[in-house]
């Protein structure tokens, strides 16, 4: 009896002995681990969605192996309604390395605008739900996450027709000339095309036509469209039908009135 | 007159002994926590609570073993060394919020899954329970064995 006892002492000794040691030797290792988040690159990918990068650098120069490192970003607009999930996982990061890693995120244009064709006009904020995982000695998971808020500029910011100027073609036309102009809030440069539909107060196409857009991020717009209209369907009220058309998103119609 | 002043000094002895022995001991289980928390300290920076949860357990955990010490020889030994492993379990369970630890750091949530490390502390807490019932029942049985004799 007396000897089992002392197994039994001896042995809970020795376990506690290691489990304290190992332990506080993970936690105090962390503290030797460098984690360094980049400054985020916004810009695009090969299929013309906006990349969203983010450069990790991990040194760890703890006693211990890092393992099941896992960067995940949820984007959400402000109703809760989730855009995008990207994750970013690295298996092992072995003690005394040093690991660079980049985060990517990919929004799709097309996708916000089913939710909302706020997005195009206006300015607003993403939600950002950004997690960070890893399991200390491949043991202890710690987990940190946070909210952030990520600025949306819109790309067609406050939109606007002008005032239509008519002048002569010939007997049975006029040109109409429709003043556009928009700022490029967004994070990239915006091309494409401005399709145009002008419908008098019966209904009736008119004409149509179209302006190539070129717009450097966060600058001003100002252009014109110039339909060839017949003259017998003028009418003083109707309104505008306008398609976008960029490599980014495909939008429309936008109804417009005027008169 | 003069065995009975004897047997009271020798008493005394054991009791001075046994207070020597339980001091020393409970300096030593002190100094080994000053040594580790030295580790710590990066911690208690991001975590304010551990500090004081940490000594709250070493001032329990030293009292019942000085406790235990200058009751060694009696049957009240092996009780406060069975308090001693339930404290352990019951507190860690409870410091620990059943494993799962959350905090939030200015603008970020931190949470670290502690109940691998909770699991083998709560079975070795076990074992030294078990130790302590042996040990009860040893002395128990040892006494009888005396007493028939």
């Amino acid at each position: 009896m007396k000897i089992l006892i002392r197994m039994v002492g001896i042995a809970t000794t020795l376990f506690w002995i290691f489990l304290i040691g190992f332990f506080i030797s993970a936690v105090y290792s962390a503290k030797d681990v460098k984690f360094d988040f980049g400054e985020p690159r916004i810009g695009l990918s090969s299929d013309n969605e906006i990349l969203f990068s983010l450069p990790i650098t991990i040194d760890n120069k703890g006693y211990y192996d890092i393992g099941s490192f896992n960067v995940t970003t949820e984007i959400s607009d402000r109703e809760g309604f989730m855009i995008s999930r990207a994750s970013t996982f690295v298996p092992v990061i072995e003690k005394g390395r040093q690991i660079m890693a980049t985060h990517e995120d990919t929004i799709d244009i097309n996708d916000l605008l089913g939710n909302s064709q706020d997005y195009l006009f206006n300015d607003t904020e993403l939600e950002v739900l950004e997690t960070v995982s890893i399991k200390l000695a491949d043991v202890i998971p710690v987990q940190t996450s946070r909210n952030l808020s990520v600025p949306w500029g819109a790309p067609l910011y406050n939109f606007t027709l002008g005032k239509i100027e008519y002048s002569g073609f010939n007997v049975t036309h006029m040109i109409a000339t429709i003043p556009i102009n928009f700022e490029n809030h967004a994070s990239f440069d915006l091309t494409g095309s401005i399709q145009m539909r002008m419908y008098n107060n019966a209904n009736i196409l008119m004409s149509e036509g179209q302006k190539t857009i070129e717009t450097p991020q966060n600058t001003p717009y100002y252009g014109q469209v110039e339909l060839d209209v017949p003259v017998a369907a003028i009418t003083e009220s109707g309104y505008f039908e306008v398609y976008f058309l960029t490599p980014f998103f495909n939008f429309g119609p936008l109804v417009i009135s005027y008169g | 007159m003069a065995e009975e002043k004897r047997d009271s000094n020798k008493r005394l002895r054991e009791f001075l002994f046994k207070a020597i022995k339980a001091s020393i001991k409970g300096l030593i289980f002190y100094v080994i926590y000053l040594v580790l928390s030295m580790f710590l300290a990066p911690v208690s920076e991001i975590v304010p609570n551990i500090q004081q949860i940490v000594e709250i357990f070493v001032v329990v955990y030293i009292c019942l073993m000085i406790i235990g010490e200058l009751t060694s020889g009696t049957i009240f030994q092996h009780f406060f060394n069975a308090a001693k492993a339930l404290f352990t379990i019951l507190y860690l369970a409870l410091s620990l919020n059943g494993g799962i630890v959350g905090m939030t750091v200015q603008d970020v949530n931190l949470a670290v899954d502690l109940r691998l490390f909770l699991a083998v502390a709560m079975l070795l807490g076990l074992l030294g329970l078990a130790k302590s019932v042996l040990q009860a029942i040893n002395f128990l049985n040892k006494k009888s064995e005396h007493i028939r004799f």
